[in-house]
């Protein structure tokens, strides 16, 4: 919040003139990068008030919170760019979610868990499927379209559990895999951050240094210039849906693979929060703008965010309605820039 | 324009089933409601009874009347996706209030605070020009976080039983929700249809440009129909918790989106500028009927909730494969 007034408040002094060029240029690049000056802010006033804040071991928490987060909102982060949006990465959680953990006992850890990648890509597939079927070009017609995938996904996973929820000490067969992911170390590092780190590396190679990720960021900026510039807007569509549905089913499966258990309705909540990070992070929700780096920032402040309001004992049901204040703020000022 | 755009996407080889596709198409939500209504001859159960007929109404009563607010938002190109936490809030606030004042006051203050969260939502999407579908969503959240910590996420009870009877009372057999769900229709109707507002925002979701070019307070007009639909959603809080007796965060989770699915569903859709009241009408009338027709059936939850996920997915798409059809006769 100080960080948006002094950046505003920079950008509106500024008139004109050599000196003040390098002004407007601070001060543009602090509303471009708000979301560090929040992140600084919130670290500093934290660890003012509540020292534990830096002790290893929360941090180590905040590093593991980090993980199913990010997985989605990377994906999620293709879909924005691309122009458009979805709504049903909860419904996929939930289905990769319950699917995956009820194989293993059947089939063992690595076909359980191939399935589960499967399942989040065919979702995501699907999505595509509809939304290039009917034609629907707006972001309104996908909210609503992969709204209704989520309510088809939550449905199949609840008749395919029963509405149950499973523990891994319910499954006898080894699980080394998945408890890995969960709560091993490699190094200093967790496995699901190093997971992190390798999903960001081939993702951000992919959105710069490939003809498709370039693609996907032409579609998002002016669909119609793209199509008649030769690229394969279906293609670049197909593309985004089905990359967010894979990621999607790997966040699904560090999310159970952390908290050892998995209930059909553990997704909850996911798609706003990843929408909450990509746009807080600086990905413009008109599309064509934005990048996998701006989305870690993004997940960063939301996931250091709950951390600090759980330090500083604030009940998690204002901590929604915090979200969804940044979330709003957040779109306000993405619309802002534009102007 | 729609039928002329339609004919010319007909060829020889799809001659039989165009007309049928016609039908299927324009008004898809009074063709799913003929269809539950027929099948449900021969079902074997109770539905044909004046009781569950009415029972059905009274259900749907407060999501038609959220839908009549919503609708004006949609048909001037906007979207309403924070009904469901003005709702709840609303709800919350009407109980609350409830103990310290007399009954009018506290809804008339709970549905005033509709009317603000709509002003809010006008200033954003309107005078800001925000996307309304991610900025509504996003306010939704926030109202349904204020919901749960102002009920600590348990619902709360009313004392006060006068205020049971608005929703539970009924009139000579007729509830009371189904003569406010009336009134609402036709007042939301008339103001559609009858008034310079209404043919304003009907024009503005059909082309602001020019519609600002005629001269017409496009700002204004827009921000307005945002209030209304805040202060039916506060309104359908009020008679929510006061049907329930109680308030509590949970009931605006899906409500907001199904809500806006089923005006869309009646055919008003999200390009602007087309559709009505009775469409929305028709639209909800599918949800509640459906969730009757399924209970009448004996089919199982989760079954239900596939069920309504397929028939929102599928009505959503027809609308789109429709535009699409329109774009490209033109």
């Amino acid at each position: 919040m100080q960080g948006t007034n002094s950046a505003v408040g920079t950008g509106g002094a500024v008139v004109g003139g050599e000196s003040m060029g390098s002004l407007r240029a601070g001060a543009n690049f602090l509303r471009d990068y708000l979301v560090l000056v929040m992140i600084a802010v919130l670290v500093v006033i934290t660890a003012a008030v509540e020292p534990k804040f830096l002790l290893p071991a929360n941090l180590v928490n905040i590093e593991r919170q980090f993980g199913p987060l990010i997985m989605v909102s990377m994906g999620m982060t293709f879909v924005i760019i691309g122009g458009f949006i979805d709504l049903s990465v909860a419904g996929t959680i939930n289905l990769v979610a319950v699917v995956t953990i009820s194989l293993i006992q059947r089939f063992g850890q690595v076909p359980a868990l191939l399935v589960g990648l499967v399942i989040g890509g065919v979702c995501g597939l699907l999505n595509a499927v509809l939304i290039l079927s009917s034609g629907a070009l707006t972001q309104a017609e996908a909210l609503f379209l992969t709204f209704g995938m989520s309510t088809v996904f939550s449905a199949i996973a609840l008749l395919y559990s029963g509405g149950a929820t499973m523990h891994f000490w319910d499954i006898s067969a080894s699980k080394v895999v998945f408890e890995t992911i969960g709560g091993g170390n490699l190094g200093p590092l967790s496995v699901s951050f190093v997971m992190f780190l390798s999903c960001l590396a081939v993702l951000w190679v992919f959105q710069e240094k490939t003809v498709e990720g370039r693609a996907i960021r032409l579609t998002g900026g002016n669909m119609t210039a793209a199509r008649l510039s030769g690229v394969n807007v279906s293609r670049s569509l197909f593309l985004i849906y089905t990359l967010c549905g894979f990621m999607t089913g790997v966040g699904a499966i560090v999310l159970f693979s952390r908290i050892t258990t998995a209930a059909p309705v553990i997704g909850a909540g996911y798609e706003t929060n990843a929408i909450l990070a990509v746009v807080v992070g600086g990905t413009t929700l008109k599309g064509g703008k934005g990048s996998v780096l701006r989305t870690v920032m993004g997940v960063l402040l939301v996931t250091l965010m709950s951390n600090c309001l759980d330090l500083l004992n604030v009940s998690t049901y204002l901590q929604v309605a915090v979200k969804g204040a940044i979330l709003v703020f957040a779109i306000w000022l993405d619309n802002r820039k534009q102007v | 324009m729609s039928s002329t755009a339609m004919n010319a996407t007909v060829t020889k080889s799809t001659v039989i089933w165009a007309p049928l596709f016609r039908i299927a198409t324009r008004q898809k939500a009074f063709l799913a409601i003929l269809i539950m209504l027929v099948g449900m001859i021969f079902s074997h159960t109770d539905f044909y009874t004046a009781y569950n007929l009415l029972d059905m109404l009274n259900s749907t009563s407060i999501l038609l009347i959220l839908a009549f607010g919503v609708t004006l938002t949609i048909i001037s190109g906007g979207c309403d996706l924070s009904i469901g936490g003005i709702l709840v809030v609303s709800g919350i606030l009407a109980i609350r209030l409830l103990d310290a004042m007399p009954m009018w006051l506290a809804i008339v203050l709970a549905v005033l605070f509709g009317a603000v969260v709509g002003f809010v939502n006008g200033f954003l999407v309107v005078h800001q020009k925000t996307e309304p579908f991610i900025i509504t969503l996003g306010m939704g959240l926030l109202l349904v976080g204020i919901a749960q910590q102002l009920t600590d996420a348990h619902p709360i009870p009313a004392k006060n039983p006068d205020f049971m009877v608005i929703g539970n009372g009924d009139f000579h057999g007729v509830p009371n929700l189904v003569m406010i769900m009336v009134v609402c229709f036709a007042a939301s109707y008339a103001l559609m249809r009858f008034t310079a507002f209404g043919r304003n925002l009907y024009a503005i979701g059909g082309d602001y440009d020019v519609a600002r070019y005629s001269g017409i307070n496009v700002i204004a007009t827009k921000w307005v129909a945002f209030v209304i639909s805040g202060a039916a959603a506060g309104l359908a809080g009020v008679l929510l918790s006061s049907k329930l007796n109680t308030g509590s965060p949970v009931y605006g989770e899906t409500t907001a989106l199904v809500v806006n699915c089923g005006v869309v569903v009646g055919g008003t859709s999200f390009a602007g500028g087309i559709g009505g009241i009775p469409q929305s009408g028709l639209g909800l009338l599918v949800f509640g009927l459906l969730d009757n027709v399924m209970n009448m059936l004996g089919i199982a939850s989760y079954y239900q909730v596939l069920l309504k996920g397929a028939v929102i997915v599928t009505i959503i798409w027809l609308d789109c494969f429709n535009q699409k059809v329109k774009r490209e006769a033109v």
